[in-house]
């Protein structure tokens, strides 16, 4: 209970000094918000648990190289995204890179007809367009919603410009914004 | 009014134009019904995302990763012994075959030269290792260091393949 308390630099100094067990403490810390941003970028549960595995481990063998000149959310995240992106492109899926326009997403618009909006949950609809989106994407709306990371932090971790990041994220939004225009889902989703 | 387009509309969300612009922005939806849906559409996806909550992996997964860093502690551990024990058998190796260098440069010298002492004792430390490795010996010597090697090596390989797949499971 004392070590939820405690900031992540004052775990890391503890994980550090040769105790281990703080580690937990990270793990469950980052454990869910990472597990749903590589679930969006990878499209599968079992993948993201085990490439969440991965970047776990990878961090605790790494962690006496970190420093504390960044968050240690911010070089975690790095490790994820690019632990997943190496997943990806082993997997020989199409990564989705910074999109020209937003016609390149219209392909999820189009996907979805107005009779799944009528049968289900507007909401898990939503979620699952939202799942949907290409990877970097997908990592963009999952660090600035969900960790609440600045757009400077996800351009650090991304390794773009913080313009690029916005683009990326408003775009993410016009395309649900669209969507939800197009079926008429305003109200339900207020 | 024309001229807000989508970019616009997302900064003006995200609070990152000047304060005129924002009053600017603000007019133009309180005017227009047209951009007022735009916005709230907008507005409303902003909410929707910021209220998403997270998914969980798997109940012991924290528990999983905490197994998987002391596996590979112990294999760490156990991996350092072994090298050790390879190493220090080397070691022996080395000092045997400069030990017979020593003894054989030490004979060629006259016994003039030494003294008394240093030559009964570098001959009595020659005499052993030049029974060791004499040419009877050399050979089965050879033969079964290079058996440990391969044997060895064998076993190294096969832990580290073992230790990889345990990491990756």
């Amino acid at each position: 209970m004392v070590m939820n308390n405690l900031s992540d630099v004052e775990i890391i100094e503890s994980v550090k000094k040769g105790n281990q067990a703080d580690y937990s403490v990270l793990i469950d810390r980052y454990k869910n918000k990472a597990f749903t941003m590589l679930k969006r970028m990878l499209k599968n549960e079992f993948d993201a648990e085990e490439v969440l595995m991965d970047c776990f481990l990878k961090a605790y063998n790494n962690i006496g190289t970190f420093k504390f000149e960044s968050k240690f959310s911010t070089w975690f995240y790095r490790i994820v995204y690019n632990t997943a992106l190496t997943k990806l492109s082993n997997s020989k899926r199409i990564i989705e890179s910074e999109m020209s326009s937003i016609d390149d997403l219209h392909y999820l618009q189009s996907n979805y007809n107005a009779d799944d909006f009528i049968k289900a949950d507007n909401s898990l609809l939503i979620k699952k367009i939202v799942n949907e989106l290409p990877p970097k994407n997908a990592a963009v709306v999952s660090m600035f919603y969900l960790e609440e990371m600045s757009t400077e932090e996800i351009s650090d971790v991304l390794q773009i410009s913080v313009a690029n990041v916005k683009v990326i994220l408003h775009r993410s939004r016009n395309l649900l914004r669209d969507i939800i225009e197009k079926r008429n889902l305003l109200q339900e989703i207020i | 009014m024309n001229n807000i387009n989508d970019e616009i509309f997302n900064k003006y969300l995200d609070k990152e134009l000047n304060r005129e612009e924002m009053d600017r922005i603000k007019i133009a939806i309180e005017n227009s019904s047209e951009l007022k849906k735009k916005y709230e559409a907008l507005l409303s996806v902003n909410i929707f995302l910021k209220n998403v909550e997270s998914e969980s992996p798997s109940t012991d997964f924290t528990k999983k990763v905490m197994e998987k860093i002391e596996i590979k502690k112990a294999s760490a551990h156990q991996q350092k012994y072994f090298l050790f024990t390879i190493l220090s058998l080397l070691g022996l190796i080395v000092c045997g075959i400069t030990g017979y260098v020593f003894y054989e440069t030490i004979t060629s010298i006259q016994a003039s030269e030494t003294s008394d002492l240093v030559s009964n004792y570098s001959n009595s430390i020659g005499d052993y290792f030049s029974s060791l490795f004499g040419k009877k010996n050399l050979s089965i010597f050879g033969s079964v260091l290079s058996f440990i090697m391969l044997v060895s090596g064998y076993f190294l390989y096969d832990y580290q393949k073992y230790s990889k797949k345990n990491f990756s499971h």
